[in-house]
This record gives structure tokens, C-alpha cells and sequence, in this order.
């Protein structure tokens, strides 16, 4: 038992979650794994939380799996790292020793400058709303039924996905975004502003190039003086890397706590993932990125050579009626742009493509074949110089087609159109050359074809001797 | 007249032999019903091979001094054979002696060969093509079900269901008649959904067609379930009465989100949430897994995801509804129960199960310790062939192994280092062309035997012609070698009186034949397993008040994905796939040899975009690279393809040169339909 290494990880969430799969699935006798989650509740998955608002999935269903033999601690805020003594302190100041330490903290959300959020008490008001946890995700699911209106404060993907799992419990649902459009951070103005109008078609108002200033009794007060109604008010704008205890522990942290290529924080034996950590200049916020560097550490933990060198994000919006994926960053990205924008339709797609490679990509409002540039963007698929277009324009419808006599119409018996033409009836069709007695796909095209050959009709490709016309 | 069944797959459809004059000629049987009298090309021209100018009709032995072929005796082909054996067998021990079988041989000679194996070469070395066929189905099927049986219910049940899943199948080129259930489904009101990296002539017949990148059908069906049970569909009543492990699945399918599903599969969440609907609301589901879903490196894996997706619908025994797999060569599912697998004995009985080993060790009359245990699985067989302690001897009936094996430059290469080759055919395969004994063997029509077609019925092909002069039949074959190499026991070369014993043997097994005779075949069109007495019914539908295993429940099983063996990366950025054509049937021996059926030789199905950006044209030559091997065929230019993926069919030798050797870890099946690969015009 002494041998196993004790791997103690801060934090439950998904990136937790995976790391521990990860290192039950490679290595599962050389590890201890302790998990502290500072929530009462088993790791849950967080982004299907807008969904169970929503009401579109089953909240008992979004438990995720640990490997049995993980020893998880509910309730568990760890407050101290003792470096020296290789020591986690909990708030109930029991200590948990490591060899090896991950921080997968996440992020937390931060309280926009608003007057009267906040109450006299020191309490949020009571119809102020942060969006994060599954505590909170039920405290706004039990007030949803009393309101009639709500606000939700940031225009991001989380906002979005909140306004739109308002909206279709019913409620008059508003957005206020500070910024000039809705996903800023992630897409351009015509996207923006095509979402804008989406969300209106949908009923919810979008209130942008307007900051939140003052909660009152009448409502939202807007720096441009508008008063919105506000039953409940949702917070969804911003949140940071929570890296007060990397902090305290004095590890090298910036906007996050900063990792090497293996994960690895100013201390060698500890670690840090997914919402709190730094690589580079980037943290990242999103779950896709921050399971690639849990599934690369396991493998690191496990003894493996692995680098992280950044990850490749694919954002989508899960909300519904709204179509919106965003691939990398195609804002700042380098490279040619390549663009089909239809206001008419409410389409904006764009390609950011580099030496052929789809680099980052935004597409709104119409997501056909996302299944195939996420793929060509994913696996870094050199194009041709045509394709980045192509991908985006539709099928081409195709015409009418004259088959020629010797198209084969019955793959089953082997018929062509020729030899089909050449019979009297469908019964004879089916007689002299067994055409629609196998599978049977191809009787709608014989019938066509003999029924052609009775009416004189411009589809057909050849006249036939001593056939009555 | 002649009633019997088509040479090729897995449907065996009924159909009449009649003979005028010299001439024998192919008739429907209109009251056979699982395909009513239909039958596609390669059925209405099964007879062709009958006096084919290539037929082997005298035994071949390869001359020591020229290198050649010459024809030789019965006789002196199997005396040279077995002496070889026995001295082989002699210097190195039984397994020195492997034999290689077929999933389109009939039970009676997959049971003799097993036979043959075990008693008279006393070699564990056997196992069959069946392993690439749906191998990983039976393990999942096991698995979940505690049997292993294709289809659970008649095909026929498919017309009455809601909801129609086909995972990875073709039917309607692989199998055409079959096809024709799914229109009467339509008809019926019922939906069909296809699951295919192209937009096959099946898909063309779906309500809902999904177009996964390949090797991803297993995140595909976990999607799904995320999503039926996100909306309370789940059937909670069956699920507590009649499973076990819904919690373990249910935990880890949370973590596959439908955005999520969209990144791995390519398949748009839009299409997902739309298919979890159509299943959701239907009352009667049915999966059909087949080649596609199940020849991968995770094909146990995704078949289980698929199950596991059908029990929590609360499908499997209810009428109509339910999980199958749609088998593909003519007897793949009786091939695998009645000993030719390597590490089973007749009856679906395992080897290292003792009182399996005392019952057919008393069947056969000899002691149970004799008998040897399990071998090693297809590829690995082929794998170890003339390496230190592997075989010095293959013996093969019923398969081309050259162009059917994954990785097949490497096959051959393993073949070339054996001491001795023997191949049993009717004509010249590739693979008999490098043997060093050929002995010419009867077809089809020539003999008769029993078949087991993918629903479990035991049919029955009646000899209808004689036989040319020269040749003999498997059990003939089988019998003469038995004899030469002193079995202590005497092979029977009588079909019926081999079927009987093969009854006695697999009685009390999982796939009990005992109360199946040749005149109840006759009488009931065909009769199902399991079937223990005479005045037993047959069994056409299983699991209706419990499944096979010990606590009589259904096993969920939590799966995860792994993805292909072999990544794409920036020298192999393709998906290359591989599959089947309707004009042509597994390694085209056969069908490759009929003047009616079009043999175009193989090409490379590519997309528009896919040919623009290499310069290809349709119909002009491209090469198809990956780590293994190359492949220079024409180009077809399709947009029912996915952009990111390339087709070879591999009837013709070249498209298994580039397949992948990776092995599932329960099936042994290769990964046939997944691999990396470079194109180049």
C-alpha cells in the first residue's frame, strides 16, 4: 500500500472527474486517489446545467461516474497547502497528506460593479442569482414558478444559455450585455447582431451597449436609463480563475495559476487544470480544454512523455432555437478569412483559414455539416484552396435526371433502363427481366420509366421501334 | 426439382433447382418467408459455377524440383498430406498442425473440421474467417444476453416495429431481398434509421440518415442514450425487473452531451436530438448492428453501447422491438457453435468447461483428456504460422485467406514460411495458388448439408446434380485424412448421419440442435434453435420471459470510447473504410468467376471536395497509401461519402493490404473498418 503514490485532487468537478477516469483507466493499482469537492454533492456534470433549468434534461441523470476505488470527500474546502509537510488543510482543519497535488479549482464568478446587488446584511438581494453550481441552478429553478420576469446580466454563452432556459419556462426574459454585441468574446458584430435579432424572434430583448448601474425596488436600472422589471436577476457575466489558494501557497499565479508543458505549477509536485490554470498567456474556461489537459496529465501521472501545447476549443451554445458554434478564436485568429453572411436568413458562417487549415471558424444560424469543419478543424486537415468555400455553400440541388439506356436501374437482377424500356408492363418487367424482384428499391424508377415510355415526354432519352406513341 | 438456398450470405434464401437437359436452372420459391421467392443477381446466377471452365476437378501437388503445380491422385494427395502431418506432428507436437475454417461451410462440416482438430490431429490450433465476420457481436451478445444468436426473432418481426436502428448495414446491397422488410415497415408506418459513414442504397431508404465518421459509432449510441434518458424515456420498470447495471451506465453516459457527441462523431446535434426523439416516442424500438458497427478494434464495445441503448428502451423480448445482428456469410452464425472456433466444442459449449469437454468427449467415444483447449483466435493463428512454436502446417477449408485478412501482405508472408500448405476448394483462390497441396472439392448444389441463417433457422440445401468426375466433398476429404493420420475414432462422410451426431453433441449445449432432423427441416421451413427434442417447437423468438444468464436478467454494460486504433494524422489524414459491393460476395472466388455478375475490380470511393483537392477524377487512377501497405485503383467520385473518408470494397485482392491488424480484446476481430490513410492521383 505504502508504494501506491497519494494523488490528492482540489476540487470535484469535470475536469477532477476526468483526471481520475483517466488515471483509473492507465494505471489503476500504482494510485491513491483522493478527491475533495468543496460541494455537499457527487460530481455532476456542470454544463448540462443550463439544460435542467431548461427543463430539457432529467436532473437526477447529470451524476457522472469515479472509479470505485476513488475516495471521495463531499464538503471538503481546502483552505492551506503546507508545501514543506506536503499537506492539504481542510476548513474543519484536518489535513490530508499528497505526494502529488492538483489543483482543479475552476473558476468563480465575479459580482459586476451593480448598486444594490448587494443588501445592507451583506447578502445578495433575494432576487439576484449567480449561475455556476447546482445549488444555484436550483435556487433559480425553485423561483422560476413565482416570477414573471427576469434579467440576465452578460451576453455570453452562459447568458445566452440561461436567457433562452428562462424564456422557455415562460418567463419575459431580457438581456443586457455592456458590450457592443451578444458573444463578444467570441464572434463579430453581424454574428452578434444576427443572435440579437434570433433571441427577439424568440422573445427575449437584448439590451446591448448598455452596463447594469443600480437593482431598486422598480427593477434594473441601465446607464442609459432604462428601468427593466426584474423578478429575478441572473449574473452570468464574467468569472475568474479561483487561484486564492495556488495564492496563499505561493505558487507563481497570474490570471491563473501558471503551468508548464506537463501541467505543472511553480512547485513541482503540484499541478493545476482546467479553470484555474494558466498555460501560456491562456486560460481557457471551457470543458473541452480542460478534459484534454486532465486526460494528458493522467497519462503524465502514470509515467508517460506527454506536453501540453494548447488546446483547440470548439465553443457551442446549448440552448434552444439558437444555432451558434465557435471554433478557436476567430476574432484573433491569423489568417484569410473566408465568409458567407445572409442577413436575410439569419446565417453568418466564417472560416479563418491558414496554409489550408481551417484555424477558427464561427458559424451562426445555420450549422449544416459543423459535424465535418469541426472534424477537418480538429484533426488540422490541409484543404484545397476551393474547399474552405465549398464547405460552406449547400448541396447543390440536383436536376432532373434522363437516364441513359444503359443505366443500370435494378442492381439486384442487373437491369438497365434500356431493357426496362423495352417491356410492355411492370408485369412484363418483372417477368423477362426480374427487375424489382430482389430488394425492390428500384419498382418507383421502373414504373417511372414505363410510365415515360407510354406518355410522350420530354425525359425521355430514346425512342423505341414499334412502340405506339 | 430441387428445394434449397442460395450459396452466398447470411439471409439463405430459399429458392428451386430445377434441371432441363444438362442445364440447371435457378427458380423461385415463393413459399420460403424470409425472402418470398426474391433473390438479387448473385442468387439468380448461383448456378454458373457449375462446369466453370476454372473449376478444380483433380487434386494438385506442388513439384519439388519445377516449383509447379501437377495434378496427382486422390491417394497420393493425402497420403503426401498426412505423412507430412504425422511427422510434423511427430517432431514438434500436435499444434505443429493448425486448420483454418469457413463461416460458409455448413454445420456438418464445421462440426467434421472441429472434429478433425480436436480427435485426429489432437491440435488446438483451429479457428475460422468467422472472427471477421460478426465475432464481436457474439461476445457482446454473450455478454449481455448470456447467448450468442444473431437475431433474437424472425426478420420478418422487423416489419412491425416502430422505430428501425441499422447500425453500420447495408442490406439493401449486401443482402437485397431483406430490404424488402424494411419497405413493408414503411408501409407499415414504422421509421427507418440508418447509421452509415455513406449514404448507402440503405440509407437512401431511411427516414433518418446519421453519417458518423468511422469508429465512432459507439460515442454515437451513447449520445443517444444521454439523451433518452435525459428526457425520462428510459423504461424504469423493465429496467428494475428484467436488468442489471443501468446505475453504472447511467452514470457514465452524463458525460456525453450531445455537443459533445457532434466534436467525435460528425454527426450534427440537431441529427442526434432528432433521433433520440423518433426512439423516444416509439413504443416498439429495433437495433440491427452489422459489419460496420462490429469489425473495430472496440466492435464488443459498440455493439454493448447499442444493447445497452436497446434495454434501456426496455426493448429486448418484447414482440417486435429488440436488439439483432444482421450475420454475413452464409453460415456465420451455425460456423461458430459447433466446434471451429477455437475455443469452443459443438452446442456453443466452451472448451475449458469440463463437463462441456465430458459430454462431447463421449459423444466422439474418447477420452474428455485428450482433448486439447483453446487456441489462438483467426489473426493470431495466421499471425504465428511457421514462427518458433506456432504452426508448421495450415490446413483450410471453405476460406481465402490472402484476400479476406486484414494486413494481408503480412498473411501471406506467414504463409509462404509454412512447411506445408493444403487448401480445399472448388477453384483456384489466391490462397490456393500458393498451397502446396490443392484438393478440388464439391459445391453447393453438389452436396448437401445444413445452414444457419442469421434468425437461427437451421435450413437445409439438397443436392441437386452430380457432382464432375475427380472431386470430393469436404466430409469426404475430412474423413480420408482422419483416417490416414490413425483417428481413433471413424468420420462419417453421410451429411444426415454427421447432422444427427452433431445433434447428440450439442445437446444440453447453448445452441442444441438435438430435436432438428432433415425431414422436420423440410417440413417446417427450416427450424430454430434451441431445439433439444423431437417434439420440441424450435425457439424463432428468444428472451421473451428471461435471457440466458444465470439470474435470467439482461446485463447492462458501461463502455468507453477509445477511438480508432489508428489516429489520423498529417501523413495519413483519411479514414479509410472498407466493405462490401452487391454484384460480389467476400473474397469473390466465387462471384468474381460469374459472367453475369459485373466485376469492375475495386476503386476508391471518394467525395467531390476530397477529389478537387488531390486532383482526382472519377474513373482515372488513384493510389491509397496507409502504414501497411498500397492500393492503385480508380477513382468514384461520390458526394454520399463522407469528405473525410475513402471506400475500398474488398472482394479483389489489395484493399486488405491496407487494413489494420488491431485486434478487439474479447473478439479477436480486427479493425477492418477503420484505419489511416494518404490519397494520391
Amino acid at each position: 500500500m505504502s508504494t501506491r503514490e497519494r494523488i490528492v485532487v482540489v476540487g470535484a468537478g469535470m475536469a477532477a472527474v476526468r483526471l481520475v477516469e483517466g488515471l483509473a483507466g492507465a494505471h489503476p493499482a500504482s494510485h491513491q486517489v483522493t478527491l475533495l469537492g468543496d460541494e455537499p454533492h457527487p460530481p455532476y456534470n456542470r454544463i448540462l446545467l443550463s439544460a435542467v433549468l431548461e427543463g430539457t434534461h432529467d436532473p437526477a441523470g447529470i451524476t457522472m461516474s469515479l472509479p470505485d476505488e476513488v475516495d471521495l470527500r463531499l464538503g471538503a474546502r481546502a483552505v492551506e497547502i503546507h508545501r514543506d509537510e506536503r499537506e492539504v488543510e481542510l476548513a474543519d482543519r484536518t489535513r490530508v497528506a499528497y505526494d502529488r497535488l492538483v489543483l482543479a479549482t475552476g473558476s468563480i464568478p465575479t459580482l459586476p460593479p451593480i448598486r444594490g446587488l448587494v443588501r445592507v446584511d451583506g447578502r445578495l438581494d433575494t432576487r439576484v442569482h449567480a449561475f455556476r453550481s447546482l445549488d444555484d441552478c436550483r435556487r433559480l429553478d425553485a423561483a422560476v414558478p413565482a416570477a414573471r420576469n427576469a434579467i440576465v446580466v452578460g451576453g455570453g454563452l452562459l447568458g445566452l444559455q440561461v436567457a433562452r432556459a428562462l424564456g422557455v419556462r415562460g418567463l419575459a426574459t431580457e438581456v443586457v450585455e455592456g458590450g457592443d454585441h451578444l458573444l463578444r468574446s467570441q464572434v463579430d458584430a453581424k454574428a452578434g447582431a444576427i443572435l440579437a435579432r434570433d433571441l427577439g424572434k424568440l422573445g427575449t430583448r437584448v439590451y446591448t451597449g448598455a452596463r447594469a448601474v443600480r437593482l431598486t425596488d422598480e427593477g434594473l436600472v441601465l446607464d442609459n436609463g432604462y428601468v427593466l422589471e426584474a423578478d429575478l436577476v441572473v449574473l452570468t457575466a464574467g468569472g475568474r480563475p479561483s487561484t486564492a489558494l495556488a495564492r496563499r501557497a505561493d505558487l507563481d499565479v497570474r490570471r491563473g495559476v501558471v503551468v508548464d508543458e506537463q501541467l505543472r505549477t511553480s512547485d513541482e509536485r503540484i499541478h493545476a487544470i482546467g479553470d484555474c490554470a494558466q498555460h501560456g498567456m491562456q486560460v481557457t474556461g471551457f470543458v473541452p480544454p480542460a478534459w484534454e489537459q486532465a486526460a494528458l496529465l493522467a497519462r503524465h501521472l502514470g509515467g508517460e512523455q506527454v506536453a501540453y501545447t494548447g488546446s483547440r476549443n470548439v465553443a457551442r451554445l446549448r440552448a434552444t432555437g439558437l444555432d451558434v458554434a465557435v471554433l478557436g478564436d476567430p476574432e484573433r485568429a491569423e489568417g484569410q478569412v473566408v465568409e458567407v453572411s445572409n442577413p436575410v436568413t439569419g446565417t453568418h458562417r466564417k472560416l479563418v483559414v491558414r496554409d489550408g487549415v481551417v484555424v477558427a471558424a464561427t458559424l451562426v444560424g445555420d450549422l449544416s455539416r459543423i459535424g465535418l469543419i469541426t472534424q477537418h478543424y480538429d484533426r488540422g486537415t490541409v484543404l484545397g484552396p476551393s474547399e474552405p468555400g465549398d464547405l460552406l455553400m449547400g448541396e447543390r440541388p440536383a436536376g432532373p435526371v434522363v437516364l441513359p439506356d444503359d443505366a443500370e436501374v435494378c442492381a439486384c437482377a442487373g437491369v438497365s433502363a434500356g431493357a426496362i424500356r423495352a417491356c410492355a408492363s411492370l408485369a412484363d418487367a418483372r417477368d423477362t427481366t426480374r427487375a424489382t424482384t430482389g430488394c425492390g428499391g428500384c419498382a418507383p424508377a421502373v414504373r417511372q420509366l414505363l410510365a415515360q415510355r407510354q406518355s410522350p415526354g420530354p425525359a425521355l432519352g430514346t425512342t423505341l421501334e414499334g412502340t405506339p406513341r | 426439382m430441387t428445394r434449397t438456398h442460395c450459396p452466398y450470405c447470411s439471409l439463405q434464401c430459399g429458392m428451386v433447382l430445377e434441371r432441363t437437359g444438362r442445364a440447371l436452372e435457378v427458380q423461385p420459391w415463393p413459399e420460403f418467408p424470409v425472402n418470398e421467392g426474391a433473390l438479387c443477381r448473385k442468387g439468380w446466377t448461383a448456378a454458373a459455377l457449375r462446369g466453370h471452365r476454372e473449376r478444380l476437378t483433380t487434386p494438385l501437388v506442388r513439384d519439388r524440383v519445377s516449383g509447379e503445380l501437377r495434378a496427382a491422385g486422390w491417394d497420393e494427395a493425402l497420403d503426401l498430406v498426412a505423412g507430412r502431418l504425422r511427422e510434423l506432428r511427430a517432431e514438434h507436437g500436435p499444434d505443429a498442425v493448425a486448420v483454418f475454417g469457413g463461416g460458409g461451410l455448413t454445420n456438418e462440416k464445421a462440426y467434421q473440421l472441429g472434429k478433425l482438430a480436436r480427435v485426429a490431429l489432437g491440435t488446438s490450433q483451429i479457428d475460422y474467417n468467422g472472427r471477421w465476420c460478426m465475432s464481436s457481436a457474439a461476445s457482446a451478445g454473450n455478454r449481455a444476453f448470456g447467448i450468442d444468436r444473431g437475431l433474437p426473432f424472425p426478420l420478418a418481426d422487423v416489419e412491425h416495429t416502430d422505430v428501425l436502428v441499422l447500425v453500420g448495414s447495408n442490406l439493401a446491397e449486401t443482402m437485397p431481398p431483406a430490404a424488402r422488410h424494411l419497405d413493408r415497415l414503411r408501409e407499415n408506418g414504422g421509421r427507418v434509421v440508418v447509421v452509415d459513414p455513406r449514404r448507402t442504397a440503405t440509407a437512401e431508404r431511411a427516414d433518418l440518415f446519421l453519417q458518423p465518421v468511422p469508429g465512432t459509432d459507439l460515442p454515437l449510441a451513447l449520445g443517444l442514450l444521454h439523451l433518452l434518458d435525459a428526457a425520462g424515456a428510459v423504461d424504469e420498470e423493465y429496467v428494475a425487473a428484467r436488468t442489471t447495471g443501468w446505475e453504472d451506465v447511467r452514470r457514465s453516459i452524463a458525460a456525453w452531451w450531445p455537443e459533445r457527441v457532434e466534436r467525435v462523431t460528425g454527426v450534427e446535434t440537431a441529427q442526434v436530438r432528432q433521433c433520440a426523439r423518433l426512439l423516444a416516442e416509439a413504443g416498439k424500438v429495433t437495433v440491427l448492428t452489422a459489419r460496420g458497427a462490429e469489425q473495430h478494434a472496440q466492435g464488443t464495445d459498440t455493439v454493448l453501447a447499442w444493447i445497452d441503448l436497446a434495454l434501456a428502451l426496455g426493448m429486448p423480448g418484447k414482440p417486435h422491438a429488440g436488439y439483432g445482428c444482421l450475420t454475413g456469410q452464409g453460415n456465420g452464425q451455425g460456423g461458430r457453435e459447433h466446434g471451429q472456433k477455437a475455443d469452443q466444442l459443438p452446442g456453443y459449449r466452451m472448451i475449458d468447461d469440463p463437463a462441456a469437454r465430458d459430454h462431447v468427449a463421449g459423444v466422439w467415444g474418447v477420452p474428455a483428456a485428450s482433448l486439447p483447449g483453446p487456441g489462438r483466435s483467426a489473426y493470431e493463428l495466421l499471425g504465428a504460422l511457421g514462427t518458433d512454436g506456432g504452426p508448421q502446417a495450415l490446413l483450410v477449408f471453405g476460406s481465402n485467406i490472402v484476400v479476406s485478412a486484414p494486413n494481408a501482405t503480412h498473411v501471406a508472408s506467414r504463409l509462404d514460411s509454412l512447411d506445408l500448405l493444403v487448401v480445399a476448394d472448388i477453384v483456384m483462390s489466391e490462397t490456393a495458388a500458393l498451397a502446396d497441396v490443392v484438393l478440388p472439392v464439391t459445391q453447393w448444389a453438389e452436396e448437401t448439408g445444413t445452414m444457419t441463417n442469421l434468425e437461427g433457422r437451421v435450413i437445409l440445401r439438397e443436392r441437386a446434380v452430380a457432382p464432375p468426375e475427380g472431386v470430393r466433398t469436404d466430409l469426404e476429404v475430412i474423413a480420408g485424412l482422419a483416417e490416414r493420420l490413425g483417428s481413433p475414432v471413424v468420420f462419417s462422410t453421410d451429411a444426415e448421419e454427421v447432422f444427427a451426431e452433431l445433434g447428440r453433441a450439442s445437446s444440453g449445449g447453448r445452441a442444441d440442435y438435438a430435436g432438428i432432423s432433415y425431414d422436420r427441416i423440410r417440413e417446417e421451413h427450416g427450424v430454430f434453435w434451441p431445439c433439444p427434442t423431437p417434439d420440441h417447437p424450435g425457439t424463432p423468438r428468444l428472451f421473451g420471459s428471461s435471457f440466458a444468464t444465470p439470474d435470467g436478467r439482461a446485463r447492462f454494460v458501461a463502455v468507453e470510447h477509445r477511438g480508432p486504433a489508428e489516429p489520423t494524422d498529417a501523413a495519413y489524414p483519411l479514414h479509410l473504410t472498407t466493405g462490401r459491393v452487391l454484384a460480389q460476395y467476400q473474397s469473390g472466388a466465387q462471384t468474381r468467376r460469374v459472367a453475369g455478375l459485373p466485376d469492375g475490380g475495386p476503386f476508391v470511393e471518394m467525395h467531390p471536395m476530397l477529389a478537387m483537392r488531390i486532383g482526382a477524377y472519377d474513373g482515372e487512377p488513384v493510389v491509397v497509401t496507409t502504414r501497411r501497405g498500397e492500393l492503385k485503383a480508380p477513382a468514384r467520385v461520390v458526394s454520399t461519402i463522407r469528405p473525410d473518408t475513402v471506400f475500398v470494397p474488398f472482394h479483389w485482392v489489395g484493399a486488405n493490404r491496407l487494413t489494420n491488424d488491431a485486434l478487439d480484446p474479447a473478439s479477436r476481430m480486427p479493425e477492418f473498418k477503420v484505419c489511416a490513410a494518404a490519397v494520391s492521383a
